[in-house]
């Protein structure tokens, strides 16, 4: 059974519409996150799922029951906040009791689950401090232990990582990973950090102005996008337009683009027709007698490899490599592998 | 910090803060020792404890210790009680609530006495309020309405005059809390009124604990809504020691001063220890 | 949507009120200031019977409001500076200097504000017989204006101070600018809205006071709240009483809206009105 169903959910603000007719089953146990940019609706499902906003239209279940009118205080669900919003008058200890007690947990039964949950995230030594006391990381901690004990059904986690340095987050985000095992979470994490998705999540939502762009594992988004969008949006691609010309073999089909022909063994369709595809910069194989060529503009060296911009009839994209060899003026000569071409529905 | 440093510190202080300390020092000091007949301003000055002794079994003034204090009280609860609500309900903005917000402050500009004489005027015999009350029905004759034995004239005028100020500080005190931290707690599982209990209380309690003490000291030392609207047989602790030392019987004046010092301090730790008592969500 | 109506009654209840206990009031001084002597306003009727500014036009002529005037409105001023010259250094040391004992120092400033007016005004006058200075009553009513709003003065230009950016001075100091030169350049433009809004505060407060006014300055010295004292006291005339009210009340109500745009310009935290 799926731990939360969404069945067509919309929500207007005023004339703007944060999300449309949005459906989506999360598996119980599993770690789902909402990926997107600013605005794209997933702070506003995230709300909705956690019972601070109500939505327009449609319903939301939990556990198979309709909590779509249900308030956030008696919903089944614990959210960790960018901010982390401990309370400011209540030390440790307090905060991770305080759901407890809302919920009116037996006295012992909350010891333990607290002491469970102090162990787990090495919360100890700090039991009797204040929240302004500790750093930001064991705030971060003490936020997602307050969500913790109270074993809920799904944790809800809005960009919590955000406010950490770039060190710390790396860290954080294996211990949430863990724990969410551990305790056989079902989890929804709302980033707006591709990277911080593809490291974390068993399934990816991509959306896009309220709407699902393609929900799949990190792998497959990565591999197969659907659009020029998530394509984009995860990971770096080259977009293009073209049409396509004759099939070279029937397993072999060739399209014409800006920069040049592509040939894959993956269907394009029928002759002439206008399509949208794209290629990873990593896929490019840099050759001197490659069937493609371009002018290198820039480039930049990033460690294991050289991120190089460049240009064919003035339509510029991107290739990397691990050569070093290469300069800026220099003409170069690719291939791009027939199963790299990705072709992409026609909707950008 | 060098000594050249603390000299001219210390210099820069002088003229404000130096004054301050000066004039408030000698004021609260003169208070005391006359009321021990000392520092007088006419005739030998001694050491005594006579004029609190009489004082202290003097009828009219014991009462008025006790009146200062209930008026003193009672201001700095309405206040707080009233402005408590319309702080939450004017936490977060909405269509409206700059209006809202301005007309509930506006007894901010208007000046005390003349806010005695608005209320006096619509309180009198034949007064709006009673003329009023006779046309729906309610009186069947103009009720003597001003100098009530209750003070609740007074009362009213306090707390029209100082609910804005409450108004002000809780607000203040209210915005400081973050739509998170309330968010937070709703989510696991707080209602409107654990909110209130564990969140809201005890992060404003020292917003309220200001506002109650600045209150209670003004009320209890209230002497024109008290001379204006206040009942006749019965005086405040400031137009007791007006009415002495309009006699010329400073001692007198210096004792019913100092105890009202007395009053205001001890009763605005007493009130700010309490609303801390009752505020604070604490767990255990 | 509930929450949308809630708010809607609620708003609609707190204009209910203020209705009652704003409007119905001042339109009844306005009312009584307006009543003309040839008719008495008795209880039978709505309006007054015959209305004109023959009050207005009386008090101005015949009563002391003239003088009154003259007093409030020369001692408030004064005060104003007074106040704001003595809080200058203070100030400067509290926002731009940091030594040990600073919160202290600015806890401290706060006492003219809980110590009860009457008291201030009855001890400060023993002190002035004490000292023989009972000569002139003007000057006592101004330094103790002065000195009892200095926490007013003291708090908004040391809030002033602190906004004066450092490499602003170091900047002036670099291009070669003297002690005035850098005073001027530096600290002047950030302390303008701070200068302004200490000596408009000082002078509504020392305008409205009337507990000092009206025990150190007794019985020569009469300013417009100790006249308005007593016209609502021995000579209670209702009209009158309504005029000198709307006198003291309409001007206050104008200098403190400037007032508050002024402090919001200065700073926004500070911009509460009076407190």
């Amino acid at each position: 059974m799926a731990a939360i169903n969404i069945q067509k959910l919309s929500k207007d603000f005023s004339g703007f519409k944060a999300l449309t007719e949005l459906s989506l089953d999360v598996r119980e146990g599993e770690f789902l996150t909402l990926l997107g940019p600013s605005g794209c609706g997933k702070t506003t499902l995230l709300k909705i799922i956690s019972g601070f906003i109500e939505p327009t239209k449609g319903h939301i279940l939990l556990n198979g029951k309709d909590v779509t009118k249900v308030p956030p205080e008696a919903r089944d669900t614990a959210l960790c906040f960018q901010s982390y919003a401990l309370f400011p008058h209540l030390s440790v200890r307090e905060n991770l009791e305080f759901g407890l007690r809302q919920k009116k947990v037996p006295a012992l039964d909350r010891k333990d689950r607290i002491a469970d949950v102090a162990e787990k995230l090495g919360l100890g030594p700090q039991m009797d401090k204040l929240p302004n006391q500790l750093s930001g990381g064991q705030q971060q901690r003490v936020s997602l232990g307050r969500a913790l004990v109270m074993r809920p059904s799904v944790i809800l986690f809005d960009e919590p990582l955000s406010n950490l340095d770039a060190k710390l987050r790396d860290q954080v985000r294996l211990e949430i990973r863990r724990i969410q095992k551990d305790y056989k979470l079902t989890a929804i994490y709302v980033t707006h950090d591709q990277a911080e998705a593809l490291a974390m999540s068993d399934r990816i939502v991509v959306l896009k102005s309220g709407q699902i762009e393609q929900v799949d594992t990190p792998e497959r988004l990565y591999a197969a996008p659907r659009t020029g969008f998530v394509a984009d949006f995860i990971g770096n691609a080259n977009v293009f337009t073209g049409r396509v010309l004759p099939q070279k073999t029937p397993t072999i089909w060739r399209i014409e683009t800006p920069i040049g022909i592509l040939e894959t063994g993956n269907n394009a369709g029928t002759e002439g027709a206008e399509i949208t595809l794209c290629w990873r910069p990593e896929n490019a194989e840099i050759n001197d007698d490659g069937a493609l060529g371009g002018t290198v503009t820039s480039k930049a060296f990033q460690g294991h490899f050289t991120d190089l911009m460049v240009e064919t009839k003035g339509v510029p994209y991107r290739i990397q490599t691990s050569r070093t060899d290469v300069n800026e003026g220099d003409t170069i000569g690719f291939n791009v592998p027939g199963p790299s071409v990705i072709l992409l529905e026609n909707a950008q | 910090m060098t000594a050249r440093q603390w000299i001219t510190v210390t210099l820069l202080l002088m003229p404000g803060l130096g004054l301050i300390v000066w004039l408030i020092g000698t004021v609260v000091y003169i208070a005391f020792a006359q009321s021990f007949g000392l520092y007088n301003i006419n005739g030998e000055s001694a050491l005594t404890t006579a004029y609190w002794a009489d004082l202290l079994g003097n009828n009219i003034y014991l009462r008025s210790v006790r009146y200062s204090t209930y008026i003193g009280v009672m201001s700095a609860i309405f206040s707080v009680v009233l402005a408590y609500p319309l702080a939450i309900w004017l936490r977060k903005p909405f269509t409206g609530s700059m209006t809202i917000g301005s007309i509930l402050k506006a007894p901010l500009l208007v000046h005390g006495l003349v806010a005695a004489f608005l209320f006096v005027n619509v309180i009198s015999y034949h007064g709006i309020l009673n003329q009023f009350m006779q046309w729906i029905g309610i009186w069947d004759g103009p009720h003597r309405l001003q100098n009530d034995n209750n003070a609740i004239a007074v009362l009213i005028l306090q707390t029209w005059k100082n609910m804005p100020f409450a108004l002000l500080l809780l607000t203040g005190a209210l915005q400081g809390i973050s739509d998170d931290v309330l968010d937070a707690a709703r989510d696991l599982g707080a209602g409107s009124w654990a909110r209130f209990r564990k969140i809201i209380a005890p992060l404003t309690v020292s917003g309220m604990q200001a506002a109650i003490v600045i209150i209670f000291i003004g009320a209890v030392s209230d002497f024109a809504f008290q001379v204006i609207a206040g009942p006749i047989n019965r005086q405040s602790l400031a137009q007791l020691m007006v009415g002495y030392k309009g006699r010329g019987d400073w001692n007198s004046a210096a004792v019913v001063g100092a105890t009202m010092i007395i009053v205001a301090l001890f009763g605005s730790a007493i009130l700010a220890g309490l609303s801390k008592i009752v505020m604070r969500g604490r767990l255990k | 949507m509930n929450r949308l109506r809630l708010n809607n009654i609620l708003m609609a209840l707190v204009i209910a009120l203020a209705f009652i206990w704003l409007f119905i009031p001042f339109v009844m001084a306005v009312l009584w200031s307006l009543v003309d002597p040839s008719q008495p306003w008795t209880a039978d009727k709505l309006l007054p019977p015959a209305m004109s500014f023959y009050r207005w036009v009386n008090m101005w002529q015949n009563s002391s409001l003239q003088p009154a005037l003259l007093t409030s409105y020369t001692l408030a001023p004064s005060a104003a500076i007074l106040s704001l010259l003595l809080a200058f250094p203070t100030s400067f040391a509290l926002g731009r200097i940091a030594f040990p004992g600073r919160e202290v120092a600015k806890t401290l400033c706060l006492l003219p504000l809980v110590v009860p007016p009457f008291i201030t005004a009855v001890f400060f006058t023993a002190l002035l017989y004490r000292l023989g200075l009972t000569a002139w009553r003007p000057g006592a009513i101004i330094f103790a204006h002065a000195v009892v709003f200095l926490p007013f003065s003291i708090r908004i230009l040391t809030v002033s101070f602190e906004t004066v950016r450092q490499d602003h001075i170091d900047a002036a100091r670099d291009l070669g600018a003297g002690h005035w030169a850098r005073f001027k350049a530096a600290y002047l433009p950030a302390l303008r809205p701070g200068i302004y809004a200490s000596l408009l505060i000082v002078f509504i407060q020392s305008i409205e006071e009337f507990a000092i006014a009206f025990i150190v300055g007794s019985p020569d010295v009469v300013t417009i709240p100790v006249l308005l004292y007593s016209a609502l006291g021995q000579d209670y005339v209702r009209p009158n009483a309504a005029v000198l009210s709307l006198i003291l009340v309409i001007p206050n109500v104008f200098l403190m809206l400037f007032l508050e745009r002024l402090l919001k310009s200065a700073n926004p935290t500070l911009a509460s009105g009076k407190g």
